[in-house]
This record gives structure tokens, C-alpha cells and sequence, in this order.
């Protein structure tokens, strides 16, 4: 079985080359106003692993279809002779400049390509589309007519009832805002050109929509792994040297901390569009606010890291097994005042002497000291406000096109992301305590917050 | 599968997976896909697919340090280990200590080198039960901080070799959501090594002790208790090798002749031989050797286990969730769908400049002759009056373009020429691109026309006017002429 192949031909800057972005989903679809940017054929096929299961072709726009038919229909022959006089036009004028785009274009067509004809619906039906039409018609190659909407106004009726005349099958199709269905529908309208081209295609489809999942799981991956890191994440800052440096290091680790959290967020963002293949896309977004005023905790550490408080809690600790064992030895005669005494002497040792800990040197290196640390985010609004953040940009890049050349305006965005059902709510409200407390951290976790944001998606 | 080639496949599966981050994705898919298909077998176990891909994939500028992390964790747990032998040798020489003065108190031995030891056990069944009893909690973050394998960790944390230094990723706070379990038991693996290393030196210590010096052990209470009740509790204690070593279990005459009183001389051993007291004195040895086996050194070989197990478990569950990995493994197991174009992208580049402002109508003053090029459908009074603004005075009205034959497009231009105007306005419309046939007439005028009139394309918008994105179309594919004569004008009823 021979793989579809697929011609979109048409006149130049009707929206040939961004409805093979579009499908293709390659950016690298060089997508220009002026006329003639593409200058050759380039094709774009779907293959999944070694297999190819259809081939689309950009072809640059007839560029002097008139003289090109006037040849043609200069030609001797009846109309079965038609396919053979356009190939011959092919043959004799492939080293032509003149008609260069012209014999680029019908090339594939020739070779048993099916037609996909693109005029630009938001503008008037012209007589000079008639030439171009006709030579497609005398190659007697399936096709279809696709109306590409570029600007606002709509001619599509007017063109349908013109194209009609030409192509069997005639669709509306906008290559800018084309959300995923609508692609794939359209690939499966391909399949209605030849019985042996339905079944690849569908077969296509299927796979492109396990590739959709795919990356959603990814997506939603990645966004559960810059969401962990960003509420968990914190910046330790040693205190050394006079107070009155104090505001200073306050100011550059929170400074620190916020740029740690709007790369984060930047790195999330541009892993979730390389998913997407979107990999030279620009983003305007408004930066992450980190709506919690109180960031910070000036902490005592010391040996180990440890801070007093946790120090104290070692100590009582301590204190209470080295008593207990009095207990013990004393077969629990003492009413377990040993481990009682032994844990409040370990906990008030520990916290009279952290200081003490703190000004040991020990080669040269303090064993403790003082310390700001900001992070990690408190608030518990916080990882909602960024989730819906990444939602939304998500949505966006989802549904963009790779025809789309501009910068993607998040701030623009209609609406915002909630999570509006209590049940997800509160199985994410249990997924970031965990994270805010660092507590009985699993792996698994991110695997559930993965889940969860993949529903919300 | 040891938890020491997972450890070090750890620390390089990390690194390879950030570094692999600066490869381009395309890359990345198809060399993963084609590992994936290479290690098919897998596909249902993804720790053995991420560890496969580790031994195939080449990630340019890779360092693999897995090899000395896990060097520095074999050289931790020999340390942990002499440390565990040298403090438990010692603390049993201690506690074993015997001048001839005054005989062992057998109940501070036990509760010196086996009490502790149970007491600690239940420590660590506390820190490890889980996290999910609120009351427990705090407690454990306690424990947690008291386990000597966090020690290891810091020493670890200290090494100057960087590829050693790997090891500590296990507990970096950045990688905690991951790696938490596994560094939890990784402390507690290195706390009960260092456990059951301090019983088998605490055994070493006593056997030594033992074999080399003559013990005479004893007990004593200022309490009412009874050698009968001290018999019961001591028969309860040895109850767990009661069937297997009887010799190790004290006899309640042994109980009634060690009763060792301070005050009175020979008060030990009332009326045994002091030949055969010393002799009898001593059997306490196997008690006290079965009690530090079955209260320390099993349950610590036990702990070791399930920690051991646990560790090497969590590695394992870790392995294919690093950042990267769940990423990597769908590169691996899903077909490589492609899409975009094989062969980059040949297009021309025009420049566009559209910052250029739209051209103010020109005051031409001229007589012209007007084509309508491809039936642009403007009516006769909207075309005189515009031209009339501009200046001119339409002579003559000619069509080309659009369903005219080429031929028809080439005698308008001999008709036009003929009527030598002093300028000649083509109007198009703007929304469809000059294509080249467009230019070819234009080139056309200007050589059947022998004299070089002004050559002014009229852009006509229709309804929704002339779009400045459509004018500077125009003007950058008309600049491809070199036409000095060549003058772009708008037509729009909004201008």
C-alpha cells in the first residue's frame, strides 16, 4: 500500500505554509506576507518509528498559472489527455524559471499526490483563482478545497459555492486557531480523497491522539515537579560579620529566593512547550507574586545543621534514654523520674549551650552560627495561584498552533485556572502540606500530584 | 542487582539526566527511542530500562561519579563498623571488669550491655513506624536527629573528592520529595550496622575477657526480693533459648549462691567450697552471652536486614522518578512520532519592514491611462473621484489580469503605450500579493512604452479597506523592480 501523500498548493500567501505548520506542527515553517518565501517544495511526513504513514507537501504558489494553462489548453488532446499534457508541460519547462513555481507544485501532484487547494476564506472570491483551479483539475488528482480564515471578514459562502465547481469536498479550516480536534479531523477529511489513503490516516489519528496523551502525562509531570520544588523550595543565608548587614543579605537572599522561584517557573514553562514542540515560542506573563510578606526565620544552627529547636528536642531526648536506663537498673522504682530528669537536663543543656556550639571552631570552620532562611512558601494560596498559572499556560500552548508567530500573552488571558471542586482541592491541600512540612515525603507523591493535575487539565 | 551498583546508578542517572537537558529534544527522542526498542525486554520494569539506558547512552561532557559515591559509602560503613567494634569491645572489657575484689553485679552488666540495647530497639521501631499518627510524628522528627547514621551522612558531606561528594544527594533538600525514604533508611541502615557491629564487639570483648580471665559474677538488692522471684524473672529473661542452650539459662542454685552481700564476709556462696563457688559464680558467663545475642546482636541483624532491604527497595522505587526520568522512560516506551520536516528550511528571506509608515498621497497632476488589473471591482465614480484627489485625470480605462488571456494582457499594453499618457495607474487589489505575473505586466508597460511616464499601482482594499500589512507587502515585492518611476498609492475610503 502506497503512503497518502498530501500537495498543498494554492495561490502564494493564502495560508499554504501555516496550515503545514499547523498539522505538522513544526515551526520552522517559514511563514512570510511577502509572496514567494517559499521557493521549493518541502515535505513533512508523519513517521512513527521507521513507519510513514503520510507525507505532506508545501509547494510554493502559482505564480503564472494564466500562461501555464494557455500552454496547456494550446496542447492537442481530449480531456482524458489532460494528466499526460500537464505532465508534459512539467517535463518541458522544469528548467524554466518563469514557471518554476508552477512546475514545482504540480511535481508531486503528478507523482499521485492528493490536491489540498488553500484559498484565504476572509477575503473575496477572485476570477484570476480560475487558471490556477483549472490546471489542478486537468492533473485529475483527488483533491480538496481548504478555506483557510486568516483575517476577520468571512467569504467563506462565496468561495464555497466557487470552489464547489472544482474540488469535490470543500472545508472550512483556520490554521491560526485550530485546536487539536479540528486537526485531526481535518487529517481524517484527507482519508475521504481515496479509499487506500482512510485507513493510514486513521490509523495516524489514532496515534497522534496517544501522542496528545502523552504529552498531557508529561505536562502534568512537569508541572507537579517545578510545583513541588518551587513551595518546598528555601534560601539559607550565613549571618556573619556586623547586624547592621542584616537588611542587606535580608534583601539580596529574598531577592535570591524570588529568582529562584521565576526560574522555576520559567524552566517549567519552557519544558512543558518543548513537550508541545513549541521550542522558540516568546511568553509575556506577568512574574509569580509571592503573596506572603513574612518570608523569613532568622534560625540558630549548629552542629550538624541542627537548629536550637531541634537541638533542645535531641537533647530531651537524649537525656530521657540515658535516664531511662536508671529506670531500668532500678526495676521502674524511680517512677521513670530518670527518664523525666534526664530528658529536661538534656533539653535545657542543649539549649544554653547551642550558642556555646555555635562559636566552636573546629579547623578553622565554625560548627555553628546564625542564619536567615526564606522559604519555604507559607502561604497556603500560594501553590493554587502558581498551579493555575501553569494551567493556563498549559491550555494555551496546547491549543496553539505552530502557525501562531507571535509572543503568547499569558497576562491576556481570559479567565483563570481554579480549582474549583472540593475533592480536587482537598486531595492537593493534603499533597502540599506534605511538601510545605517536608513530611513523609514519598516519591509516589509527585506520581498522585501528577494524577491530579492531569485531571485538572 | 546489589543496592551498592543501584546507589552508584543513582548518582549517575542524576547527573546524565540533568546534563542530558542541553541536548535538543528531537535528539534526545529518537536516541532514546531507539535504546527503548534495544532493551524491549524491560519495558515492564523500569528500573531495569532507566539502568539499561544508563550503560547504552553517550551524553556529551558526562562525568560519572557513581563509582566513587559508592566507594564513599563502603568506606562509611567501615568506619561505622570498626567504630561499632572498638565502643562495643570496650564497653564489655568495662563492664566485664574484674580485680578479685568484689564479683560482677550480673544485673548492671545486663543493664549496661543489654537493656540499652532493647531500649534503643524500641527507639527505632518508633522512628520507623509511619508518619501517619499525628503524636508520633514529632517524635520521630526527634529520633530522626538522634540516629547515628546521620553522622555518616555529615562525615560523607566532608569529603573534598567531588565525585564522593555525589552521595550526599541523597539527602539534599532540593531532591527531599524523591529521595527521603531512601536516605531515611539509608541512616538507619548505617545506624544498625553500626549497632550490630558494637554487638559483635561487645561479644569479641566479653569472649576475650572470658577466655583470658576468671569472672565471678553476682547479684545484689537491698530490696525484699527473694532469690525464688529473681529466679522467675531471670527464667522469663531466658525464656527465648530456654530449649536450645539450657546451660545458658541460670539455675535457681546459681541464683541462691551468687546472692552477694556487702556487709558480711562470705556471705556469697554459703557453704560451697570456695574452689567450686568461683567455678559456679562464673557460669553466669553464658547467660549473659545468650542474653546480649538474643536481645542485641538478633534483633540488630534483624534491623540491619529490613533496613538494608528497605534502602535498597526505596533506591530502586527513586530510580525511575528522578527529575527526568518518568520523561525519559516515555521517550523510551512510546513510538517516535514525527512530524516536522526532515530537511531544513530553504525559504527566501525578504526583509519586511514593517515599521515603514503608508505612503501620503503624491499631488501628481497627470493625465493617465487607468487598468484595472484582475477585475478589482471598483466602480468608475469612487475610481475618478480618488484619482481626481491625487491629481489625475483619468484618460482611458483598460482591463487585464484575472480570467483575461496573457495575449489580452499584452495588447492593453500596446493600446495604453499607443496613447502615450503622461502616466499610466494600475489598481490592483491589495489583499491579493503581486505575483510574478503582475510583475511581468508592470515590466512590460515599461518596455513597450518608449518614454518613462510615471507608473503609479493604485491599491484598492474593498470593504475592509487597504490592511498596512498588505501595502508593505506590496511595496517590498515592488522594490524587487528597481523602477525609479514606480509610485504605490492607496485607495481606501478610510484615507
Amino acid at each position: 500500500m502506497s503512503t497518502p501523500v498530501f500537495a498543498i498548493v494554492g495561490h502564494p500567501n493564502k495560508g499554504k505554509s501555516s496550515i503545514v505548520s499547523t498539522l505538522a506542527q513544526d515551526e520552522s515553517v517559514a511563514i512570510s506576507p511577502v509572496p514567494g518565501t517559499t521557493v521549493g517544495n518541502r515535505r513533512y511526513p508523519m513517521i512513527v518509528d521507521d513507519e510513514t504513514l503520510y507525507v505532506l507537501v508545501d509547494t510554493p504558489g502559482f505564480q503564472r498559472a494564466r500562461a501555464a494553462l494557455e500552454w496547456m489548453q494550446n496542447q492537442p488532446g481530449s480531456s482524458r489527455d489532460r494528466p499526460a499534457i500537464v505532465r508534459r508541460f512539467v517535463e518541458l519547462h522544469r528548467d524554466d524559471p518563469r514557471f518554476a513555481a508552477e512546475c514545482s507544485l504540480l511535481e508531486p501532484v503528478l507523482d499521485g499526490a492528493g490536491i489540498l487547494y488553500v484559498v484565504d476564506g476572509s477575503r473575496p472570491f477572485g476570477e484570476d483563482y480560475e487558471a490556477e483551479m483549472e490546471i489542478l483539475r486537468w492533473t485529475g488528482q483527488p483533491s480538496m478545497a481548504l478555506i483557510n480564515m486568516i483575517g476577520s471578514s468571512d467569504h467563506s459562502e462565496e468561495w464555497s459555492n466557487a470552489l464547489g465547481q472544482y474540488f469535490r469536498i470543500v472545508r472550512v479550516f483556520n490554521a491560526l486557531t485550530a485546536d487539536f480536534d479540528k486537526r485531526v479531523q481535518l487529517l481524517l477529511a484527507f482519508g475521504q480523497l481515496r479509499e487506500a489513503w482512510r485507513e493510514p490516516l486513521q490509523r495516524a489519528v489514532q496515534l497522534l491522539e496517544e501522542e496528545q496523551g502523552r504529552r498531557r502525562k508529561l505536562a502534568a509531570r512537569l508541572i507537579a515537579e517545578s510545583l513541588s520544588q518551587m513551595i518546598s523550595l528555601t534560601r539559607r543565608r550565613r549571618l556573619t560579620g556586623a547586624a547592621d548587614r542584616s537588611t542587606e543579605i535580608r534583601t539580596s537572599l529574598q531577592q535570591e529566593y524570588k529568582q529562584a522561584l521565576i526560574a522555576l517557573e520559567s524552566q517549567c514553562r519552557s519544558d512543558v512547550e518543548q513537550v508541545y514542540s513549541h521550542r522558540h515560542l516568546e511568553r509575556h506573563e506577568a512574574l509569580v507574586q509571592l503573596l506572603d510578606e513574612d518570608l523569613f526565620a532568622t534560625q540558630t544552627w549548629s552542629l550538624f545543621g541542627l537548629t536550637r529547636e531541634q537541638l533542645v528536642g535531641t537533647g530531651a531526648v537524649g537525656g530521657a534514654a540515658a535516664g531511662g536506663v536508671v529506670d531500668v537498673v532500678t526495676g521502674g522504682h524511680s517512677l521513670l523520674l530518670g527518664a523525666g530528669i534526664g530528658g529536661l537536663i538534656g533539653a535545657v543543656s542543649a539549649w544554653f549551650t547551642a550558642d556555646r556550639v555555635a562559636d566552636i571552631r573546629v579547623l578553622g570552620l565554625p560548627l555553628g552560627g546564625k542564619e536567615l532562611c526564606v522559604g519555604p512558601m507559607r502561604n497556603i494560596n500560594f501553590p493554587y495561584v502558581v498551579l493555575g498559572r501553569a494551567l493556563l499556560h498549559h491550555k494555551m500552548v496546547e491549543d496553539r498552533t505552530h502557525a501562531c508567530r507571535g509572543p503568547m500573552e499569558l497576562a491576556q488571558a481570559p479567565g483563570e485556572f481554579q480549582v474549583a471542586d472540593a475533592g480536587s482541592r482537598k486531595r492537593l491541600e493534603k499533597i502540599f502540606v506534605k511538601l510545605r512540612k517536608q513530611e513523609t515525603l514519598r516519591p509516589e507523591l509527585l506520581d498522585t500530584l501528577a494524577d491530579e493535575i492531569g485531571k485538572l487539565m | 542487582m546489589t543496592h551498592t551498583s543501584l546507589l552508584s546508578d543513582l548518582i549517575d542517572l542524576d547527573s546524565a539526566l540533568k546534563r542530558d537537558g542541553s541536548t535538543d529534544l528531537d535528539s534526545r527522542k529518537q536516541r532514546d527511542r531507539r535504546i527503548g526498542r534495544v532493551l524491549q525486554q524491560y519495558r515492564n520494569n523500569s528500573v531495569k530500562q532507566v539502568r539499561g539506558w544508563l550503560r547504552q547512552v553517550e551524553v556529551p561532557g558526562l562525568k560519572r561519579f557513581g563509582q566513587e559515591g559508592a566507594q564513599l559509602y563502603h568506606l562509611l560503613c567501615l568506619l561505622l563498623i570498626i567504630a561499632g567494634l572498638v565502643t562495643g569491645a570496650g564497653l564489655a572489657r568495662a563492664v566485664l571488669l574484674y580485680t578479685g575484689d568484689r564479683p560482677i553485679n550480673i544485673v548492671h552488666a545486663l543493664g549496661l550491655l543489654v537493656v540499652p540495647q532493647i531500649l534503643l530497639l524500641m527507639l527505632w521501631l518508633v522512628s520507623v513506624f509511619p508518619r501517619r499518627i499525628p503524636l508520633f510524628s514529632s517524635l520521630q522528627s526527634a529520633l530522626a536527629l538522634l540516629n547515628p547514621g546521620r553522622l555518616a551522612g555529615r562525615i560523607a558531606a566532608l569529603s573534598g573528592v567531588e565525585g564522593r561528594q555525589r552521595l550526599a544527594m541523597l539527602w539534599d533538600p532540593a531532591n527531599t520529595t524523591i529521595l527521603a525514604p531512601a536516605a531515611r533508611w539509608l541512616f538507619s541502615f548505617w545506624s544498625q550496622l553500626f549497632s550490630f557491629s558494637f554487638n559483635i564487639g561487645v561479644l569479641l570483648g566479653a569472649f576475650y575477657t572470658i577466655f583470658f580471665s576468671d569472672l565471678a559474677f553476682a547479684w545484689s538488692t537491698t530490696l525484699e526480693l527473694d532469690s525464688a522471684s529473681f529466679h522467675e524473672f531471670l527464667s522469663i529473661l531466658s525464656w527465648p533459648w530456654h530449649t536450645l542452650l539450657p546451660d545458658a539459662v541460670p539455675s535457681r542454685n546459681l541464683v541462691d549462691i551468687s546472692r552477694y552481700y556487702r556487709l558480711e564476709q562470705g556471705v556469697l556462696g554459703r557453704g560451697v567450697a570456695p574452689a567450686e563457688l568461683a567455678a559456679q559464680l562464673g557460669e553466669w558467663w553464658r547467660f549473659l552471652v545468650a542474653a546480649i545475642i538474643c536481645y542485641g546482636l538478633l534483633p540488630r541483624l534483624a534491623t540491619l536486614l529490613v533496613s538494608w532491604a528497605r534502602f535498597r527497595r526505596h533506591l530502586s522505587h527513586a530510580l525511575p522518578r528522578l527529575p527526568g526520568a518518568p520523561e525519559l522512560l516515555a521517550r523510551m516506551n512510546s513510538p517516535l512520532v514525527s512530524t516536522a520536516a526532515l530537511q531544513p528550511e530553504t525559504a527566501v528571506e525578504i526583509p519586511f519592514a514593517s515599521q515603514e509608515a503608508v505612503p501620503e498621497s503624491t499631488r501628481y497632476g497627470l493625465k493617465c491611462a487607468v487598468v484595472d488589473w484582475s477585475g478589482t471591482g471598483i466602480d468608475a465614480d469612487t475610481m475618478a473621484g480618488r484619482l481626481r484627489a491625487m491629481g489625475i485625470e483619468q484618460q482611458n480605462r483598460f482591463a487585464a489580469g484575472g480570467a483575461r488571456s496573457t495575449q489580452q494582457d499584452s495588447d492593453a499594453v500596446a493600446s495604453l503605450c499607443a496613447l502615450r499618457p503622461e502616466g499610466i495607474v494600475v489598481a490592483a487589489k491589495s489583499w491579493e500579493p503581486p505575483l510574478l505575473e503582475f510583475l511581468d505586466f508592470l515590466r512590460a508597460i515599461r518596455e513597450r512604452c518608449d518614454r518613462p511616464q510615471p507608473l503609479i499601482v493604485l491599491l484598492w482594499g474593498g470593504a475592509d479597506g487597504v490592511a498596512d500589512a498588505d501595502v508593505e507587502t506590496w511595496r517590498v515585492t515592488l522594490r524587487q523592480l528597481e523602477n525609479p518611476d514606480l509610485h504605490l498609492e492607496v485607495m481606501d475610503a478610510a484615507r
